[in-house]
């Protein structure tokens, strides 16, 4: 199958590249542009390690072809944090001591920055529902909750 | 040592909660796990993989697959002359020979230029089975006559046995007649049982079910293999102990060690499922036939077929008292289904059963069973949760028929350090006492009755549990070292994989040790050329065991800069001590020399003074066992059955924290896990031994939605021999809830249920039994 061009701007710089047109967003991100921080963890949309934003919009890159993502704006967690400081999720994220094996860790951060993005001021529930759809097999979410509930508070 | 180590060097170290270094690399997604690695000219390497349970091999045809571009090897194993008949366990299984034991077994591997490509190729192998008939129960596979899954004459594994709890156990000397299908059996007694339920007022006899269940750790199973044309290999993987993986390695292919490189890469989780090599040989094979780099990923799919779950558990208990409360007997039977090979822990059922409480009487039997199933492995606490499951649900009914609070009744037949366990060795120093007793005092639990009393009006049914669960501590030889650098920082050297936040801890560890603040000091974890010998991340026994290593390192590197420095300052050495970077004579701060300046002396060109390099080797002996209590308020819908946890909380003694912070985090994730156990999981097996859920939809496990905030209230009973006084931690937290749960709901709906986990069906229906 011939490769296709695929036009996006990915963490706020434009790409240009050529895949093929079955991968996903989430291949096309890791092997062809190098961006490992999304995780492949089940491959079906079920665990939320490969979580990215799509013009804002949380998605499972793993279920998104990367042909469909041509012309918008692509955010991974290698651009979460700015110019080098580090996102106040992040920053929370250290200092609550959230991550331990730190692989579902990229793509709550992006489920969580989408909660932040459409509740400033969230409840708990909204951000226990917000980060439902990532599993964490090491940490409980309790850490998460706090650092997420931490990150709020200084955002706002 | 039998002194507890105190720390009384005022320096930044042991006790506080310090965020883990690693953390800004795993928030940006900067750490690479195995995944993640990419190297020039890289392969990627699928498995065809068995759809029966037990079928015979009558053919397989590759010819296809190898003739697709792209495709630059397809093994079978008659392409690998290492491969032999009765594989001992599932590593030295590479491709299945010529029979296949469970549904998901290799017979074949491709590696190819493009993932694509290799998926691609397994479509046009062409494998012709004679299906056989598969042992899928393990209580049918326990006959005498059930299809056979081992070819006859393999030998049992107890060496996973070994790595966890270390707990002598006599095998049975009254074997039943041997079925085919069973590898190990135990039996345990003392006193006379029979008399001891003819003297009971009150008899529990129930059996209690946990499923095979799956780790579930999000990084599955991962490695990357090259070798050089010098004939060394390098395989970087997703372990828990990069030494145990480069032996198994070199076990299976034949080769030295010294020809195997292990590269423990960021290891995305484990809790036991990567202890054990499972696609290391595979992959490297694929390396050398092709001369080029080949990366393997487990699929989810395939880690929920063919990963290394937990055993199923099937115990049968009964147990007795008089009116009084007097314990009067035991008597258990244990199944432990292995799945296709052995390699259970089948003796901590039986030291858990007979010797968490005192039994004057008991009886307890105990056999691993082989079925068409993959086969198991450890799983955070092996075999505890499901014990605990059985005898502390036990001991609540036991309690609730007496008319005592459940709370006393367990304190009051728990035993002490000095008791006696099963196999006649006493109970080391622990504080299962300490942990019950700070739960029984807990709000919660005090407050059990209003909370049931506020169910119903609209409200569902509420109850609240609580159960106590223990793990006896793993043990296993380990070392490291500790360096002096030129600039008076100090850089710690040890093999162990940090799966748990324990490379801070150990740096805590050193920083107190020697005497500098914790910034001082980085930790490295080395491959198996570079690091010195360290055992398995597993068992609870990092900070017990590498802890000690590191301890004795850093004590080792603080006598011999002591040492240099009595020359320079002309001073004794037990006149000098270690403050603020600088060793100076005790009381005149004035007379000392800087830790930098000794490092540089240890590589100065013609200088005399030695570079400081401190070495801890330690062996063990003495076990730390580590409790956890926890307590559960939650409320059932009678009506769909589900239950709601509100509140939880999580009491755990572990010894001394040297990373409170690190504590915490493994008493949640543990808690957690465990509720999975009690309420979720199950690998769902159709009678034809294939697995039904092998999604991350259907085989489901606790979300964020699903839980409330999890308390932790951390003990502090000092072990003897522990660094600082520190216990393992990760293990106990994912060992109580399934009874926790199954209390509540009882308190909750009166119905006892036994069979994990405890859906809304199951309860629903006991409900609607009532």
């Amino acid at each position: 199958m011939p490769k296709q061009i695929l036009s996006f701007t990915v963490n706020d710089e434009p790409v240009e590249t050529l895949v093929q047109p079955y991968v996903t967003l989430l291949d096309a991100l890791r092997e062809d542009l190098g961006l490992t921080g999304p995780k492949e963890g089940c491959g079906t949309g079920d665990c939320g390690a490969c979580t990215v934003h799509v013009d804002g919009q949380p998605v499972a890159s793993c279920l998104m072809l990367a042909m469909q993502a041509r012309g918008r704006a692509v955010r991974t967690i290698e651009g979460l944090a700015n110019a080098g400081v580090l996102h106040p999720l992040q920053d929370a994220f250290v200092r609550l001591g959230v991550p331990q094996c730190g692989f579902c860790i990229p793509g709550v951060l992006m489920a969580a920055a989408a909660v932040l993005a459409e509740h400033p001021r969230p409840t708990e529930e909204d951000i226990r529902y917000g980060i439902a759809g990532n599993l964490c097999r090491c940490t409980g979410y309790t850490k998460m909750v706090a650092a997420i509930t931490e990150a709020a508070g200084s955002l706002t | 040592m039998s002194t507890v180590m105190k720390t009384t060097r005022d320096v930044r170290g042991v006790g506080l909660s310090i965020p883990r270094p690693d953390g800004p690399e795993k928030v940006t997604g900067h750490v690479q796990y195995v995944a993640d690695i990419k190297l020039k000219g890289l392969l990627h390497a699928k498995l065809l993989r068995s759809p029966h349970a037990h079928a015979r091999i009558v053919s397989i045809d590759v010819s296809r697959a190898r003739a697709l571009p792209g495709v630059r090897a397809v093994l079978t194993a008659a392409d690998i002359p290492e491969l032999k008949r009765k594989a001992p366990t599932r590593a030295h299984a590479v491709l299945a020979i010529d029979r296949v034991v469970f549904a998901g077994q290799p017979v074949a591997a491709v590696a190819a230029d493009e993932l694509s490509i290799a998926e691609e190729a397994l479509d046009l192998i062409d494998v012709k089975y004679e299906v056989l008939p598969a042992s899928v129960d393990p209580l049918q596979s326990l006959k005498p006559g059930a299809p056979p899954v081992a070819d006859a004459g393999t030998e049992a594994d107890a060496s996973e046995a070994l790595a966890h709890s270390a707990v002598a156990m006599a095998k049975s000397d009254d074997a039943p007649p041997k079925a085919v299908n069973v590898t190990q059996t135990a039996n345990v007694k003392r006193g006379d049982v029979a008399k001891g339920f003819a003297e009971s007022d009150v008899i529990v006899e129930k059996t209690y079910r946990v499923p095979m269940v799956h780790q579930g750790y999000l990084e599955p199973h991962a490695v990357l293999a090259e070798w050089d044309t010098t004939g060394q290999l390098t395989l970087w993987a997703s372990t828990q102990g990069s030494f145990n993986t480069r032996a198994e390695v070199a076990d299976v292919l034949g080769l030295e060690e010294n020809r195997i490189k292990v590269i423990p890469v960021e290891c995305g989780g484990g809790f036991g499922g990567k202890i054990r090599a499972l696609c290391e040989p595979i992959t490297a094979l694929l390396a050398r036939a092709t001369r080029r780099p080949v990366r393997y990923v487990m699929t989810r799919r395939e880690e929920l077929e063919a990963g290394m779950p937990a055993p199923q558990v099937i115990i049968r208990l009964k147990t007795g008292a008089k009116r009084d409360g007097t314990l009067m007997a035991l008597e258990a039977e244990t199944v432990l289904e292995s799945g296709a090979f052995s390699g259970t822990v089948l003796a901590v059922s039986s030291v858990f059963l007979g010797s968490l409480y005192k039994w004057p009487a008991f009886d307890i039997k105990g056999s691993e069973v082989l079925t068409h199933k993959p086969s198991v492995a450890a799983y955070r606490a092996p075999v505890a949760p499901q014990t605990i499951f059985a005898i502390d649900s036990q001991m609540e009914q036991m309690a609730r028929a007496l008319g005592v609070d459940s709370t006393d009744f367990r304190a009051r037949h728990l035993s002490r350090p000095g008791d006696p366990m099963v196999n006649n060795q006493p109970w080391a120093s622990n504080g299962a006492f300490e942990v019950l007793e700070k739960a029984a005092a807990h709000p919660m639990w005090k407050k059990r009755a209003e909370w049931k009393a506020s169910g119903g009006n609209g409200h569902g049914l509420r109850g609240t549990g609580i159960a106590l669960g223990g793990w006896l501590g793993g043990l296993q030889p380990t070392s490291a070292t500790v360096k002096l650098n030129t600039d008076g920082t100090l850089a710690v050297l040890t093999g162990q994989v940090d799966i748990a936040g324990t490379n801070i801890s150990l740096a805590q560890i050193a920083a107190s040790a020697y005497g500098v603040d914790i910034e001082k000091v980085k930790i490295t974890t080395g491959d198996t050329d570079v690091a010195p010998m360290t055992g398995l991340s597993a068992g609870s026994k990092t900070i017990y065991t590498v802890g000690v290593a590191v301890m004795q390192a850093a004590q080792d590197a603080r006598r011999q800069t002591l040492e240099i420095a009595a020359g320079e300052l002309e001073a004794a050495m037990q006149d000098l001590e270690i403050v603020d970077g600088r060793v100076v004579v005790r009381g005149m701060p004035d007379k000392g020399v800087t830790l930098a300046s000794i490092g540089k002396k240890g590589n100065l060109y013609m200088s005399k003074v030695p570079p400081v390099i401190g070495v801890g080797h330690p062996a063990f002996t003495q076990q730390a066992p580590a409790f956890a209590a926890q307590l559960a308020r939650i409320e059932v819908d009678p009506d769909t059955g589900e239950v709601k946890i509100h509140d939880f909380v999580i009491v755990q003694d572990v010894g001394h924290a040297i990373n409170p912070l690190a504590c915490e985090g493994q008493m949640q994730g543990g808690a957690v896990q465990s509720l999975g156990i009690a309420l979720t999981e199950i690998l769902d097996y159709d009678d034809q031994g294939r697995l039904r859920n092998p999604s991350l939809l259907d085989y489901r496990k606790l979300t964020a939605a699903d839980l409330p905030n999890l308390e932790t209230i951390i003990v502090e009973v000092p072990s003897p021999a522990g660094p600082f006084g520190a216990r393992g931690v990760g293990e106990p937290p994912i060992i109580p809830a399934p009874a926790a749960i199954a209390n509540a709901i009882e308190d909750a709906t009166g119905c006892r249920l036994t069979e994990a986990p405890m859906t809304p069906e199951k309860i629903a229906l006991a409900i609607a039994a009532r």
